[in-house]
């Protein structure tokens, strides 16, 4: 798989091989063989490609690398193939909450009809010594919370319900 | 490797309170560990200073590399026992670097009790002896004790793990072919002086040092003869007539710089080769811990926020991310060195228990180090779940975790309750390295739930004998078990007995974790090989 680099805000896949010479920036458009040369100054490179000599400086971070050249810097950011390919599609969020076990309700911070956000506490229940808050799947309007304070239930009973999202 | 993005809000009133009150808790135990550390009655300082001894963190200054972390072990062991009159234990242990080597350091705190050996001293040199056999680090004695403590020989003396087993352990170190050195800062009488003489190097200070069987009030009562301590064991004696000790030292300095020498003699045997990246501290500021540990320790939290303070740029790979998602399983980075993360979000149910044991059995086939994050009240409990086989499957992670052959390395970061403590690689199970946060707690069950259980009893008893109890009774006979138990479970009294390596302030716990890691890897690592596992 080709890396991914993002320069100035644009993707771009890339890879780099070497010919025993030089080395050969690989990218979607063709290949550029170029030599990279230290020099004395610190972070200081001399650029040859495509028959240009160029003076630069690179700085090298954990997510980024810096490239300052012709007075201009750049920042080139290493995108993580996995995270970038994953796609960003998580599923539609549920309209309920489903007790991961069964337990006791402690408290209860919302009543049918309130309007919630997605994150927003609904619930607190215990089970196992642990108190465990559950919060909206996404914002919308509650449409029922069967259980009240000090009820006890069971394994995947509804404990929250979301009234169901208008198109 | 991606990093963990995390979702705490450092301005949310939650993670301020919990922050207050985390910091409220550090303040307490930094300060009690300074009073073990540092302070004494004045009238031992001035018996030290009389008897020209140098106190043991002056000792310590003088053995260590200058600039070099030390792992000491156990600061507040024995701190809820003897009414807190025996700090540390009388014992200073721990990992520190001696010539550019990792090296296991027990060394006698004369300043207490005149270094006199407790029940909980010798649990605190056996363990630290044990630390060293299972690395296979170097050990380096400081001695200096008044001999067993003879009013509690009893918790001395005879059993298995008592003052034998730290000669025993001496035996099976240089069995081994792991080396030891001794400094005598002071007199090794009894078996006391088997110490010096069962390590393959010892040094002795004029004038402060001396080992004999008897002393000479014991000599005196036992064959009438009288004689001095420098005649009966002296340095001189024991250098040039009974070869009892090797090197003769003029001061404190000069013992400490021969067994400098000493130690850059030995062999250097090279470490085991984990994988590794290079180093990166977190991305995320490990004191925000303090505002992640919930201030009630019942309220949940997501050990991912914590891993992300703990780790190599807060990297973190996670492995079947939406199975069994009470189980937290990955891999990630401290100090450079590739580790499995084993970490609680919540219960234990099948499906975890399940990932765990597969997960545990990746990192042994991979020789990658264990690390586990305890936050567990148990195993779930319920028709339900023993009809899905839950001891069979929690049999199957105690089975691939207890036949683990890399090294394991536990945080008790908040809850360590009944069989997860087992699961989680608690005390009985081998960690080269276990440590506790301070407002942790250990226990068979929680407080509740034991002064439950204890009160119904006894109701049911008295129901029995036909007497009907009113509420006040039974708060009678609930309260004080409550209270007990809260104070058992509480880490002080864990760190007091010796079931931890001692209590951690939470932003430290990379660094500790980074010098455990880095020393296991002085022992080489097995193949795997397990029992048998129940499906």
């Amino acid at each position: 798989m080709r890396r991914i680099f993002q320069i100035d805000g644009e993707e771009t896949e890339c890879w780099l091989s070497h010919d025993g010479t030089n080395l050969i920036v690989n990218m979607p458009d063709g290949s550029v063989p170029c030599r990279l040369d230290p020099t004395s100054e610190p972070g200081g490179y001399v650029l040859r490609a495509r028959g240009r000599v160029q003076e630069l400086r690179l700085a090298v971070g954990p997510d980024a690398t810096f490239v300052h050249l012709n007075g201009r810097a750049y920042a080139i950011g290493r995108v993580d193939p996995a995270e970038r390919l994953a796609g960003s599609d998580s599923g539609a969020a549920d309209d309920r909450i489903i007790a991961p076990m069964p337990g006791v309700v402690v408290a209860v911070n919302a009543k049918p009809g309130d309007q919630v956000k997605e994150g927003q506490i609904l619930l607190v229940i215990e089970s196992m010594k642990l108190e465990t808050s559950l919060a909206a799947p996404r914002d919308g309007v509650v449409a029922e919370i069967p259980f009240a304070a000090g009820d006890s239930f069971g394994l995947k009973a509804t404990l929250a319900q979301l009234a169901p999202e208008e198109d | 490797m991606r990093r963990i993005e995390s979702q705490i809000d450092t301005n949310a009133p939650d993670f301020k309170a919990n922050h207050a009150a985390m910091t409220e808790r550090l303040k307490e135990f930094h300060a009690r560990q300074h009073a073990a550390r540092f302070e004494r009655p004045q009238r031992d300082i001035d018996r030290l200073a009389r008897q020209n001894k140098l106190g043991v963190r002056e000792r310590l200054k003088l053995l260590l590399d200058p600039g070099t972390p030390f792992l000491e072990f156990s600061t507040l062991a024995a701190c809820r026992e003897y009414d807190g009159a025996v700090p540390g234990a009388a014992v200073v242990t721990g990992i520190g670097i001696v010539q550019g080597r990792e090296v296991a350091i027990h060394a006698n705190d004369a300043s207490v009790k005149g270094g006199a050996w407790y029940p909980h001293t010798v649990k605190k040199i056996v363990r630290l002896l044990d630390v060293a056999l299972e690395n296979r680090l170097p050990v380096i004695h400081i001695c200096d004790s008044a001999g067993g403590f003879l009013p509690l020989q009893h918790g001395v003396f005879p059993d298995r793990y008592l003052g034998g087993r730290v000669f025993r352990n001496q035996v099976k170190l240089s069995q081994a072919n792991i080396p030891q050195v001794a400094i005598v800062g002071g007199h090794c009488t009894a078996g006391g002086a088997y110490v010096p003489t069962l390590s393959d190097y010892n040094v002795i200070i004029e004038g402060t040092g001396a080992i004999f069987l008897g002393g000479p009030p014991l000599v005196k009562a036992a064959t009438g003869e009288e004689v001095g301590v420098q005649e009966l064991g002296g340095a001189v004696m024991h250098t040039s007539v009974s070869g009892t000790g090797d090197y003769r030292a003029a001061t404190e300095e000069h013992a400490f710089s021969l067994a400098r020498e000493i130690v850059s003699q030995w062999k250097r045997t090279p470490k085991t080769i984990i994988e590794t990246a290079s180093f990166e501290e977190p991305y995320y500021e490990p004191k925000e811990l303090y505002g992640i540990i919930p201030k009630d320790r019942k309220t949940q939290f997501d050990m991912r926020e914590v891993l992300a303070r703990i780790v190599d740029g807060s990297r973190f790979h996670e492995y079947q991310p939406d199975y069994g998602t009470t189980m937290i399983c990955g891999y990630a980075h401290i100090w450079g060195y590739k580790v499995g993360i084993l970490a609680n979000n919540g219960v234990l149910f099948n499906d975890s228990s399940l990932k765990a044991a597969h997960f545990i059995q990746l990192c042994n086939q991979n020789r990658t180090p264990l690390v586990f994050f305890q936050n567990i009240t148990g195993y779930m409990v319920g028709r339900e779940y023993e009809e899905r086989g839950i001891a069979k499957d929690g049999a199957k992670m105690l089975m691939a975790q207890g036949g683990s052959v890399v090294p394991k390395f536990t945080v008790i970061a908040n809850a360590s309750y009944g069989a997860g403590n087992y699961g989680m690689c608690g005390r009985a199970w081998d960690a080269r390295t276990l440590f506790m946060w301070p407002q942790a707690e250990i226990g068979v069950m929680g407080a509740d739930q034991a002064a439950n259980t204890m009160a119904d009893v006894k109701i049911r008893q008295l129901e029995r004998e036909g007497k009907k109890l009113s509420d006040e009774e039974i708060a009678a006979i609930r309260d004080p078990v409550l209270e007990k138990f809260r104070h058992d479970v509480e880490a002080y009294t864990s760190t007091s007995e010796l079931w931890d390596d001692g209590i951690l302030d939470p932003a430290d716990t990379r660094n500790a974790l980074g010098m455990s890691i880095s020393a296991s890897l002085n022992a080489p690592i097995d193949d795997p090989h397990y029992g048998i596992f129940r499906l």
